[in-house]
């Protein structure tokens, strides 16, 4: 009898000491990128329900919350002031640049950290920088971890950049220009590709006429597909290698261009589904089928992205102990580095961040479609060499 | 006459001066007392009633989507011109008060009708094809504008390209607007700037000048003929209707705090328009009426897309939760354009003349 109420007198006190925190996540599950944005946000619940089975954070039960803005930077400023204003949450997971961009004054305001799903370098740049938070290396670095393969292969040679026509895509071009200069590389063009380019024949042949042999696209996988297919018709696809940042590549990729996507290389900082060896990735499959997603949900490299989003945030809440704050997540943040780095497993490297350091897994490879649709790693992971010099941490 | 002035049911006017009057009857005089007492205690009634404090936000969206909806009416409503560029002239006002407050320092106050400005200037050059260009033509005209607006904000450095230019927190009256006022000293900046926008239009519609607009919509050789100068008076829509989208637009840099080209692109031209329709085209009240439904219908079918994804009604992997909103968005347009062609103004003037002629049925 003794023993029951003791066990009962636990169970009250455990029940009575638990907290329910919100996790939110504020991005696009339908509207412009919801192709990326739908399986995000699978994986940022997924997750979070997985954290809340096995109890990844003593005595706190999270609240799931995935909130559909639409792409409407309004929008996401609505979520934020409910989630952060009414129920203080302490740390926010945003997606698009453009809103992203423009919370950045409230963010630096309300102190609370936030991490992002667009990888745009100027979010961590001054001003209003302190509480902004890149879960991978930026698109700047993936393009000039690029540029540096190319300059390694093929001294001298031309480039051209295409980019999708908003703040997303246009971020990395000043970056990539001045590592250009560096490596001894030419950019001979930089043209705007936008989702509605259902004929590049134009544009290709002018890349061709200017000698251009290797052709980046900041862009996602939709614009970037149609250059490939019409690329592919041209004949071009042997005399121009074709490349692209994290948003532009993945399996979305070779879906929409088919056989005319082989050979096409992609910077990215994530594992892929295909490497089932890894323990990340082994995760990513039970969850997802745990979670009864579909097939072509749990293959994104998206839904992963989503989970390493929803990991960082959950591990700094763990990290934060009692003081599950705004400023106790800060501080987890800012000190997961060196012996306390997260290894979540989904990326190629550990996530790190500092007061100074606001990009998580900054390690990335280089992988490149095969006749079967799959990227298959051409380096081992690594680091930009020249980032660092064209960009540095301010 | 009546016995009272605040009873009247129906107009008594005998002069051609009570015919220009703003108000026909007392009580309308009466209820637009009523109604700005009511907005003034708003957030204060929604603070007491326990609603959650981001419907302010909604409200103050509502109200800046107005400013810019009466601009659209003025052009496409009044005067007959297809815009489809509203939320180009809006994002030109964002812009020039952004420069206006970040490169010349001046307060919002100066900032924000500078940017009115602004719009109006480029409304009245763009407004120029009118002369010579009429309905779909017009629409291109006004659609290549929208374009034109994106491509140069994306190309021009001065512009961040599109980026975000962050604006610093007002400060009214010794109050700083902070993120936990913001909604509150926001909701108090755009209210009477609505009001008196709203009140300027009604007036401006009284004169030579807004008459002539609905003249010219109504037929412009006849106006010619009567000695109106159609293309004067449809450069003078132009230029009225991107002045408000201008306001509207400064407002909405400060609110957001800060401008981003996305705000301003085609979809939110084709939302102001589809608000403009759903109001009623050509009508004050449907200038308020048209975003009040449009902002209010995202909300609830936000809210009913996360029941069902909460409820999981629909097996996983069926996204039929989400495709709720922009269904709804779709559908509402053309429900309105098939059986309500007059929008919500109609359905308003309808209850209006219920309560006038109450008890009476005719």
């Amino acid at each position: 009898m003794k023993k029951l109420l003791t066990l009962s007198a636990l169970v009250l006190a455990s029940l009575a000491g638990a907290k329910d925190v919100t996790l939110v996540w504020s991005g696009a599950i339908t509207g412009p990128t919801s192709d990326a944005g739908a399986p995000f946000s699978a994986g940022v619940e997924d997750y979070c329900k997985y954290a809340n089975q096995k109890k990844l954070i003593p005595g706190v039960t999270l609240k799931c919350v995935v909130r559909d803005d639409q792409y409407n930077n309004a929008n996401t400023q609505r979520n934020f002031e409910e989630f952060v204003g009414n129920e203080q949450v302490p740390v926010f997971l945003g997606y698009s640049t453009g809103s992203m961009l423009q919370l950045k004054g409230i963010v630096q305001e309300t102190k609370t950290p936030t991490l992002t799903s667009s990888y745009h370098i100027g979010l961590i740049d001054p001003p209003n920088n302190g509480y902004m938070f890149l879960p991978i290396a930026s698109y700047s670095e993936n393009i000039v971890g690029l540029l540096e393969y190319v300059a390694s292969k093929d001294k001298g040679a031309k480039v051209a950049l295409l980019v999708n026509p908003s703040p997303f895509g246009r971020d990395p071009v000043v970056d990539a220009r001045k590592a250009a200069d560096k490596l001894g590389l030419k950019i001979a063009d930089v043209q705007e590709v936008g989702a509605n380019n259902l004929d590049n024949t134009a544009l290709l042949k002018r890349l061709e006429s200017q000698g251009v042999k290797y052709v980046i696209n900041q862009n996602t996988a939709g614009p970037v597909a149609n250059i490939l297919k019409d690329a592919k018709r041209l004949g071009l696809l042997g005399k121009m290698q074709f490349m692209g940042a994290h948003y532009a590549g993945g399996e979305d990729l070779t879906k929409l261009a088919g056989d005319a996507a082989k050979g096409f290389i992609w910077a990215t900082s994530y594992y892929l589904y295909d490497e089932a060896s890894k323990p990340g990735m082994k995760l990513v499959k039970q969850i997802g089928t745990q979670n009864k997603r579909k097939a072509d949900t749990i293959s994104s490299v998206h839904y992963t992205s989503g989970m390493l989003g929803a990991a960082i945030a959950i591990e700094a809440m763990k990290r934060a102990g009692s003081n599950l704050t705004a400023d106790g997540v800060y501080k987890a943040l800012t000190g997961m580095n060196g012996k306390n780095a997260f290894i979540p497993g989904f990326t190629v490297g550990p996530v790190t961040f500092s007061a100074k350091d606001h990009v998580g897994a900054e390690t990335m490879r280089l992988l490149q479609a095969d006749g079967t649709g799959n990227f298959k790693a051409i380096t081992g992971p690594m680091r930009s060499k020249v980032f660092a010099q064209v960009h540095p941490m301010k | 006459m009546p016995a009272s002035r605040f009873t009247q049911t129906g107009n008594y006017r005998v002069r051609y001066q009570q015919d220009q009057t703003i108000f026909a009857t007392a009580a309308e005089q009466a209820s637009l007392v009523v109604g700005l007492l009511l907005l003034l205690t708003l957030p204060f009634l929604l603070t007491a009633l326990g609603l959650p404090k981001t419907l302010l936000r909604d409200v103050n969206m509502v109200m800046i989507f107005a400013i810019a909806v009466i601009g659209l009416n003025v052009t496409t409503g009044y005067a007959g011109l297809i815009n489809i560029g509203q939320a180009a002239f809006m994002g030109v006002g964002a812009y020039a008060t952004a420069l206006a407050a970040t490169r010349l320092n001046l307060p919002f106050f100066l900032a924000i009708p500078l940017g009115g400005l602004a719009a109006a200037l480029v409304g009245t050059f763009v407004g120029l094809p009118s002369l010579r260009l009429k309905y779909l033509y017009l629409a291109v005209a006004t659609l290549a504008f929208q374009v034109i607006f994106e491509w140069t904000v994306g190309h021009l450095p001065l512009l961040a390209q599109g980026g975000a230019i962050a604006l610093e927190p007002v400060q009214v009256f010794g109050v700083k607007a902070t993120f936990f006022n913001h909604n509150l000293v926001w909701y108090y900046i755009i209210l009477p700037v609505l009001v008196g926008l709203a009140l300027l239009w009604r007036n401006v519609l009284r004169t030579k000048h807004g008459r002539s607009l609905i003249a010219v919509r109504d037929n412009d050789r006849a106006a010619a003929a009567m000695g109106i100068h159609p293309g004067t008076a449809k450069l003078t829509a132009f230029m009225i209707g991107s002045f408000y989208a201008g306001i509207a637009g400064g407002l909405f840099a400060y609110f957001q705090k800060a401008v981003v080209i996305e705000d301003y692109t085609l979809h939110t031209s084709v939302q102001l328009l589809a608000m403009a329709i759903v109001g009623g085209l050509g009508s004050l009240p449907g200038s308020f009426l048209g975003p009040l439904f449009i902002v209010a219908l995202d909300r609830v079918m936000g809210g009913v897309s996360g029941w069902i994804s909460e409820k999981q009604l629909f097996p996983q992997g069926v996204d039929a939760a989400t495709a709720l909103r922009p269904l709804a968005f779709g559908l509402s347009i053309v429900l309105f354009l098939m059986f309500e062609p007059r929008g919500l103004a109609n359905w308003w003037r309808l209850v209006r003349l219920y309560f006038k002629k109450w008890p009476y049925k005719f």
